[in-house]
């Protein structure tokens, strides 16, 4: 099914009649004929639809000013396929009437190609700042030194958080992670009897240790550490032997073994866990047979976001307003700030990995 | 072709995947693919993605949204940072949302019934068939019966003013919402005493605030020194959303957190204090609170100074209501013997020691400025809640700590209006007359209401509670003009709800929608069931129509920021399959029964006023924010103090406005929908406090605090009767009738001030029920989980996280015969899902480990709970040190579960429990009709 140009009619924008060039999206080779000039009815159209050689009376159909933008095919086929529907057309007004889906769309799409995501324009603060703007700030100077000269540290403050998860789902929503793979779970630690009671939530990312038990007992150096501090996963080249899940302390590491969300309701994939995947920036589309199933997959900082300027998904979704992202070698960023700390400590300190997370108690 | 045809899963996805992901379609399903090189589809990536700002919907929060879809399919949800509600955070149920919007169980066509209710067998039809066959039927009944024996029932989902519209114009007083199956006695106080409802901490931050200099801007300090959270979890609730991030943080900055549960919730987790009441004696703690504080505030010595009396100078009442609550101390209860709101009668009561209560009332009246905030699950949830609810909301008043910098916020008073004329509210003024007892009376539509003019003539919130009652018995109106009337209800509209596992005892609810008259006909002739997901109230209904999910909808947020804050749910996608928006539903069932000769539908109030969406939310925005230009530090300086702001921020704050001095109104450009887009979503007017002075915000007769609801004053010459009960006496007066509901506490009327009652089925409390103790050794109280009530728990993420030793991954491995909601209903699929064990959470009955142990359980016994009526549910108990003995906790909505709908969580309905199994259908309490679902004990056996 292909789209394709039948005729062309002038349109409006919200509260007025301005000409303009539209283009009609049919289906399936229907022809569509327009009258040249469409009634202006206090923001609403209405058209004659011919299809197939019958006329379809006070149908309403969507027309779509051109874009250079490559449009969004599929679902404005979808969505005329249920408006130009001769049963429903008197019934309703359609609920995207000029305009709406062109505004919708006309929102900005995020930091295009190559270029950093600004911080939020927000108010102005009395004092101190929104933490998301300052840590894009200090993300955005951190940029532009070379990657050697940064090191990516993260500080979860667990006086602040809260237990609510939104981290972990972020995590997996973000990476397009399957079932049975959580980057960021969060650790539950309950301790005394009743009534003296007390629990603890960890959140528990990949530590990015200096110096990773995972890296020098892969066989075939699929993983090792950035200039950047990260340590990452070659998908490509792991051979999903699971030495490196042995040796992670902080069990950090997951194995893919290929499962859909679908599997477990309904058995065709749904359309979330068909997009592609955009970890590391490759774009991976999921399939039972390639990377990264059969390989380990881990936290990565959320490599891909920091280099273009945005912040992890966890740091983002946190309700607590309890985790921080930086350079640790910036000694203006809010990270460098929070780690001079008396109340900082790391996870296993006794075993000198030398984590890069690191918590507030 | 014309798209009628029937659209198999196959072509929706290469419809509505990706270009990227229409490639991916075929890959998954093993087509070959041409391999995409990185910059490739890095570049692809790119080219489709973009960013919606919306609201979400997954729990009542309704938080700001910042949505990214790539090409065509929502990718990851994010919060929208410009909405100061939360501030750019989003929750776990909020990410979730896409699973909730792309579920395999979702409703996808119109379907009818075929078959008895509760079959779950129903047929495919279009849409056209669906309307036709529900105008007809109103039409119908309406002949037959009145539109008032029609209920529009909007569930809990608050975009619903495109319903309320059409059914008032239709003619019937019931368009109704979920608020009194929610926590109506938990509101009770504030409502009673401010015309409010909800009072919060004021840590909502950012804030914007009006600077000396002119400017506005955003204020990130925290002024509180002490929260005390009453049966409140915000944490994992997440339902005032800034609580999370904004307890924590004032902690951080001086404040000290006391949290007051049976059970250590995660709020809990991080108090300075948990104090473990027993369920149900919140009032008794308020109670002697403030008798402690009455007893021992001292004017002249600042330790002990715990009244600030310039409170008085906006309210009234004061030394009636005193004497009233003193009146009582004289007394002995005649359970404990000891005199009422003393520290050891309520320590007796409450099983929290003298000392501590003495404490807490001391560190709450010395500490300045502090909130007394408490919840839904707490006070909501008993018979006398509304008792606790009016002592709570005096305590912050008369300590001083309403609208103080840091202090409580009432979040009713001082949220933006919305809604206006988009609500229909004029079609209820409209006059209908009726043949009561053999005479024609005239009156106004919304004076048949049968809960304002029958049983419930207090209840501004409608009791959905007494509803299965109602379908049963009918209606016979007590009140008001049409005083004697009777009315059957024929139709049952439920929108977006799920009465029958959340409006109180479930099998109640199932008895009256398949309750059958002589003739064999169902009583309730018409049940129609509008929503996204197919919940358990799904399988009684006779249709069952899509409504597009909340991302593929506009509409506007009911949501509770400490100032004026309004954002704009948008279109995000498409509706899917054939669900269709409210307002597309609405107005084509508006053509419908006006195409039928409806004479009450006619088009110069729907298609021809509003003829496409954008409008009608236009006309809902129009009130906004209409709240008062008051407070300090003034919002608007250079605009009239006190009159009403209505219009878009920018145009307020650059002097674009219109003043009416009759009005005393400042009328700015209107917001709209397109403005809003132009503006990341949302509108944010400035903050201010102090907002009771000169009455400002307060919505009460006299624009005062009112400590006193019944109450003569003299205006002109002439004696009115005010506060918010004297209308209902004076209805009682009328007709020489008692509400039943009130009559059971032996009042004649509603209080003029202050009163108490015991809450029920509480063995500690009340006499009455002193003889269960020994062999209903456990009371039962609900807790909240990473869910939203009954309506989220299909969707996958939110299935695996164990949450409150509530929701825990102790399922068995099992097998199940695969059913998803196809086009006839639930139906089997024919492939065997195999979940194996320890990877669901389900729910699971908190029980502190020494009560487990001398019962001989352990973790993952199945058990089996009974109440003294017989009512039984069964689930797997946990032994926890996080739980008062004598208190079993389950999930609400966590359990129980037999919708298909529901996906795994139904797959495990026969071992997880249903708090509202065991809920009294009798136990409403008195003025608004709310099931006491925490009024419940129970006796434990153990299964297999």
């Amino acid at each position: 099914m292909r789209p394709g140009p039948v005729s062309i009619v002038t349109g409006m924008k919200t509260g007025g009649y301005v000409p303009g060039s539209f283009r009609v999206w049919n289906w399936e080779n229907s022809q569509v004929s327009f009258p040249e000039e469409p009634q202006a009815h206090g923001g609403h159209r209405s058209f004659m639809l011919e299809i197939e050689g019958k006329l379809r009376s006070g149908a309403h159909a969507m027309v779509q000013e051109t874009r250079t933008r490559k449009p969004d095919l599929a679902t404005r086929r979808a969505f005329l396929a249920r408006f130009a529907s001769g049963i429903f057309a008197s019934l309703i007004a359609p609920a995207a009437a000029q305009g709406i889906l062109d505004q919708v769309e006309a929102a900005p799409p995020g930091a295009p190609v190559g270029e950093l995501e600004p911080p939020p324009e927000l108010p102005e603060a009395m004092s101190g700042q929104h933490p998301v703007v300052r840590m894009m700030e200090d993300l955005r100077r951190a940029l532009q030194k070379p990657v050697e000269q940064r090191r990516w540290a993260m500080v979860i403050d667990l006086r602040k958080c809260v237990g609510c998860y939104a981290c972990t789902v972020a995590c997996i929503s973000e990476n397009k992670l399957p079932p049975g793979i959580a980057y960021r779970p969060v650790l539950t630690e309950t301790r005394g009897t009743y009534p003296h009671v007390s629990r603890r939530f960890i959140p528990r990312p990949c530590m990015q240790c200096e110096n990773p038990p995972c890296v020098p007992v892969c066989p075939v150096g699929a993983t090792w550490k950035r200039a950047d501090g990260i340590v990452v996963i070659n998908y490509d080249q792991c051979i999903g032997c699971r030495y490196c899940i042995t040796a992670c302390p902080y069990a950090a590491r997951s194995f893919d073994a290929g499962y859909f969300y679908s599997d477990f309701e309904g058995g065709q994939p749904q359309p979330y866990e068909l997009l592609p995947s955009p970890e590391y920036g490759q774009g991976r589309l999921r399939r039972r047979d390639a990377s990264p199933v059969g390989n380990v997959r881990k936290c990565h900082f959320c490599l891909h976001r920091i280099e273009r300027g945005q912040l992890p998904a966890c740091v983002l979704s946190c309700m607590g307003w309890a985790t921080y992202f930086g350079d640790l070698n910036d000694p203006q960023s809010l990270v460098a700030e929070l780690v001079s700390q008396p109340n900082v400590i790391r996870l296993k300190e006794e075993l000198g990995t030398e984590p890069k997370v690191f918590y507030l108690v | 072709m014309i798209a009628t045809k029937t659209i198999s899963r196959r072509d929706f996805l290469k419809l509505a995947g990706a270009s990227a992901g229409g490639l991916a379609a075929m890959a998954a399903l093993g087509h070959g693919f041409k391999t995409l090189s990185a910059s490739e589809a890095r570049q692809q990536q790119e080219a489709g993605k973009r960013v919606v700002y919306t609201a979400c919907v997954m729990c009542p929060a309704e938080c700001g949204l910042a949505v990214e879809v790539e090409n065509g399919v929502i990718s990851n949800i994010y919060g929208n940072i410009h909405v100061p509600y939360n501030s750019g955070t989003v929750c776990a149920k909020g990410v979730s949302g896409l699973q909730l919007v792309y579920n395999v169980n979702r409703i996808k066509y119109p379907m009818i019934r075929v078959g008895e209710r509760g079959e779950g067998k129903f047929k495919r039809v279009s849409w056209e068939e669906a309307l036709d066959y529900i105008a007809t039927k109103l039409i119908e009944i309406k002949q037959k019966y009145g539109a008032e024996s029609v209920i529009m029932d909007c569930g809990d989902v608050t975009d619903r003013d495109p319903y309320y519209y059409l059914f008032r114009a239709f003619g019937t007083p019931h368009t109704v919402e979920h608020g009194s199956i929610c926590d109506t006695p938990r509101r009770h106080g504030p409502k009673l005493m401010f015309g409010g409802k909800r009072i919060e901490p004021d840590i909502m931050r950012p804030v914007l605030v009006r600077q000396p200099d002119g400017s506005l801007k955003n204020d990130y300090s925290y002024r509180t020194r002490l929260i005390i959270y009453v049966g409140w979890n915000p944490f994992t609730a997440t339902r005032i959303n800034y609580e999370s991030r904004g307890t924590v943080e004032a902690k951080l900055a001086g404040a000290r957190i006391i949290v007051i549960d049976p059970a250590f919730c995660n709020t809990a987790t991080k108090a300075d204090r948990w104090i473990p009441i027993r369920p149900g004696t919140d009032a008794d703690l308020f109670a002697a609170m403030l008798r402690y504080i009455l007893e021992n505030h001292r004017d002249d010595d600042p330790f002990r100074r715990y009244i600030d009396w310039s409170f008085k100078e906006y309210s009234q009442g004061w030394e009636e209501f005193e004497a009233a609550f003193r009146s009582w101390w004289d007394r002995k209860d005649p359970l404990n013997g000891l005199p009422y709101f003393s520290l050891e009668w309520a320590a007796e009561r409450t099983g929290i020691d003298a000392q501590t209560i003495a404490e807490l009332a001391h560190t709450f009246g010395i500490t300045k400025p502090a909130a007394l905030v408490w919840g839904m699950n707490g006070i909501g949830h008993h018979y006398n809640g509304y008792v606790a609810s009016i002592l709570g909301t005096a305590l912050n008043v008369i300590t001083g700590n309403m609208e103080v910098p840091g202090g409580a916020i009432d979040t009713e008073l001082v949220k933006s209006s919305k809604g206006g004329k988009a609500s229909g509210g004029d079609f209820l003024k409209r006059e209908v007359t009726r043949v009561v007892n053999g005479r024609e009376v005239k009156g106004k539509i919304e004076e048949l209401h049968m809960d304002g003019y029958g049983d419930w003539p207090a209840a501004w919130d409608d009791v959905v509670g007494d509803y299965p009652r109602r379908f049963i018995e009918g209606v016979t109106l007590r009140y008001g003009p049409f005083r004697g009337h009777r009315y059957p209800i024929k139709a049952y509209f439920i929108r977006t709800g799920n009465p029958v596992i959340t409006g109180s005892n479930t099998q109640k609810w199932i008895e009256a929608l398949t309750a059958k008259d002589e003739t064999g006909n169902y009583k309730v002739e018409l049940v129609v069931y509008i929503d996204t997901v197919f919940l358990e109230t799904g399988l009684y209904a006779d249709v069952v129509l899509p409504e597009a999910s909340y991302m593929e909808r506009m509409s506007l947020s009911d949501i509770y920021p400490v100032h004026p804050v309004l954002y704009l749910r948008d279109f995000v996608i498409r509706p899917m399959y054939e669900s269709k928006t409210q307002y597309e539903i609405c107005w084509a069932l508006a053509r419908k029964l006006h195409e039928k000769g409806d004479p009450d539908i006619q088009p110069k109030d729907f298609w021809e006023k509003y003829p496409t969406e954008e409008d009608f939310w236009n006309e809902a925005l129009r009130v906004a924010p209409g709240r008062p230009n008051t407070g300090e530090p003034l919002p608007y300086p250079n605009l009239p103090k006190g009159y009403k702001l209505l219009g878009t921020p920018d145009s307020l704050e650059a002097g674009r406005v219109q003043i009416d001095d009759e009005k005393k109104e400042i009328r700015g450009e209107p917001l709209t929908v397109q403005w809003l887009r132009e503006h990341h979503g949302v509108a944010v007017w400035p903050m201010s406090w102090k907002r009771f002075h000169g009455g400002g915000v307060l919505q009460t007769d006299s624009k005062k605090v009112e400590f006193v609801w019944d109450y003569t004053v003299e205006k002109d010459g002439q004696v009115q009767r005010k506060g918010r009960y004297a209308k209902y006496n004076k209805l009682i007066e009328e007709a020489g009738e008692t509400p039943p509901s009130i009559a059971r506490l032996g009042w004649q009327k509603y209080p003029s001030t202050f009163y108490w009652f015991e809450t029920r089925w509480n063995p500690y409390t009340n006499p009455d029920y002193a003889k269960y103790r020994e062999e209903y050794p456990f009371q039962v109280i609900s807790g909240r989980i990473h869910h939203a009530m009954s309506g989220t728990q299909m969707v996958d993420w939110l299935g695996r996280l164990p949450t409150e030793d509530l929701w825990m991954p102790l399922n068995d491995e099992r097998v199940v015969e695969e059913v998803i909601l196809g086009e006839n209903g639930p139906t089997p699929t024919g492939r065997r899902v195999r979940i194996p064990r320890g990877t669901w959470s389900i729910g699971v009955i908190q029980m502190n480990r020494a009560d487990g142990e001398r019962l001989g359980l352990k973790t993952g016994d199945l058990v089996e709970l009974e109440t003294p009526q017989g009512f039984k549910t069964r689930g797997k108990v946990v032994l926890v040190e996080t739980i008062r003995p004598g208190v079993l906790r389950l999930p609400f909505g966590g359990g129980g579960r037999f919708s298909p709908g529901l996906g795994k969580t139904w797959a495990f309905q026969d071992i997880t429990p249903n708090h509202n199994a065991l809920v009294d259908p009798e136990n409403l309490s008195p003025i608004m009709g709310q099931p006491a679902y925490g009024d419940v004990i129970v006796k434990v056996r153990k299964l297999g």
